[in-house]
């Protein structure tokens, strides 16, 4: 089991702000240099679909933050591989590893968080 | 560390058609300890959702939804101590 | 948590994200927080996250014959000196202000209620990296 704490965003990128708030979450390990990593389950994986626009709801556009998790430290980002093909997110942006969410997957983390 | 070193204690709190109730399932390992909280117990009054053998359920939360006396399957129900044992017993907890 | 003091028992924090009244996220929490508490555990922290943070306004107004949850957890609090904070960002958002809050963003009133403080979610990765417990009570369920 690694050190590291793995995040994770279940619900879709807009309509919702908990995915936001699990991103902040995230980012605040990774500024305080703790070891994280985020998976996009379910109806998460809609985060890495490209070509959003969240200024036509007058929101920001999520995917953007997600850009700047990897700069700020965030080095692992994995996506539900069932559910990228379920949603048809194809070529997700940015490139996270697909995998199946199951037991051994989330065995290699050291506490797992979801909101 | 306790014998249980790696192991998880996953506590549970969502109905059993909500996406988590599944996902919660398919993350368990061998070891690994369920606990059914709030609307999570409602799964022991349909025998068709499959449970873990290491089940338990919060006796409050089976109590307030008539679950404690008349129910279709036996699984040890805890008071709120007992709920503290069980997270004491486990390094890792996963809230779903 | 200090180096001398020998505890048979694990160190915890409560991490609520589900907001009173609409989920009994407070309430479990709450009800664990009284047992571990009974139990001769330590409680290092309480932090509120989310919809949780909905939890310390003062402004809860439950009718007469509902739990307050705003006081119980207020009286638990600071009758066992546990710190609670509910996230800075969070509360922000939701219209969850302290005096110095309300009056840096000019606000009309501040509604934090006593036994709670506001911060960032720094207070947070410091409770992963130093309790043995971290517990999370979400709602919707």
């Amino acid at each position: 089991m690694s050190a590291t704490q793995l995040i994770v965003i279940d619900t879709p990128p807009y309509g919702d702000w908990r995915g936001r708030e699990a991103l902040d979450m995230a980012l605040s390990l990774a500024a305080f240099d703790r070891p994280v990593a985020l998976l996009f389950r379910g109806e998460g994986v809609n985060w890495l679909r490209p070509g959003q626009e969240g200024s036509a709801i007058s929101q920001k556009t999520v995917s953007r933050n997600l850009g700047a998790a990897r700069m700020f430290g965030v080095a692992e980002v994995y996506a539900d591989s069932l559910a990228l093909e379920r949603f048809a997110v194809n070529g997700p942006d940015p490139e996270a590893e697909a995998v199946v969410p199951n037991a051994a997957f989330y065995g290699d983390f050291s506490q797992v968080v979801q909101l | 560390m306790t014998d249980h070193d790696a192991t998880t204690l996953h506590i549970l709190n969502k109905h059993p058609d909500h996406t988590r109730f599944r996902a919660c399932l398919d993350a368990m390992a061998p070891g690994d300890a369920l606990l059914l909280i709030e609307n999570a117990v409602l799964a022991l009054a349909d025998v068709a959702i499959p449970l873990p053998e290491v089940t338990y359920a919060l006796q409050a939360d089976c109590e307030a939804r008539g679950l404690s006396a008349h129910r279709p399957r036996e699984v040890e129900q805890l008071d709120y101590i007992g709920m503290t044992h069980l997270t004491d017993r486990f390094p890792r907890l996963i809230s779903w | 948590m200090s180096e001398t003091a020998v505890s048979a028992v694990p160190g915890y924090t409560i991490v609520i994200t589900g907001a009173p009244y609409v989920s009994q996220a407070p309430a479990t929490a709450f009800a664990f927080c009284r047992a571990l508490l009974d139990s001769g555990h330590v409680v290092d922290r309480v932090f509120l996250y989310g919809d949780g943070v909905a939890l310390a306004s003062a402004l809860n107004t439950p009718p007469s014959d509902e739990t307050n949850w705003t006081d119980r957890w207020q009286e638990l609090l600071v009758a066992n000196g546990i710190p609670a904070i509910a996230c800075i960002a969070s509360a922000l958002r939701r219209g969850l202000l302290n005096e110095q809050e309300a009056h840096r963003y000019e606000r009309v009133a501040a509604n934090l209620t006593g036994g709670f403080t506001i911060a960032g979610l720094g207070e947070w990765v410091e409770a992963v990296a130093t309790s043995d417990r971290v517990i999370y009570f979400h709602g919707g369920a």
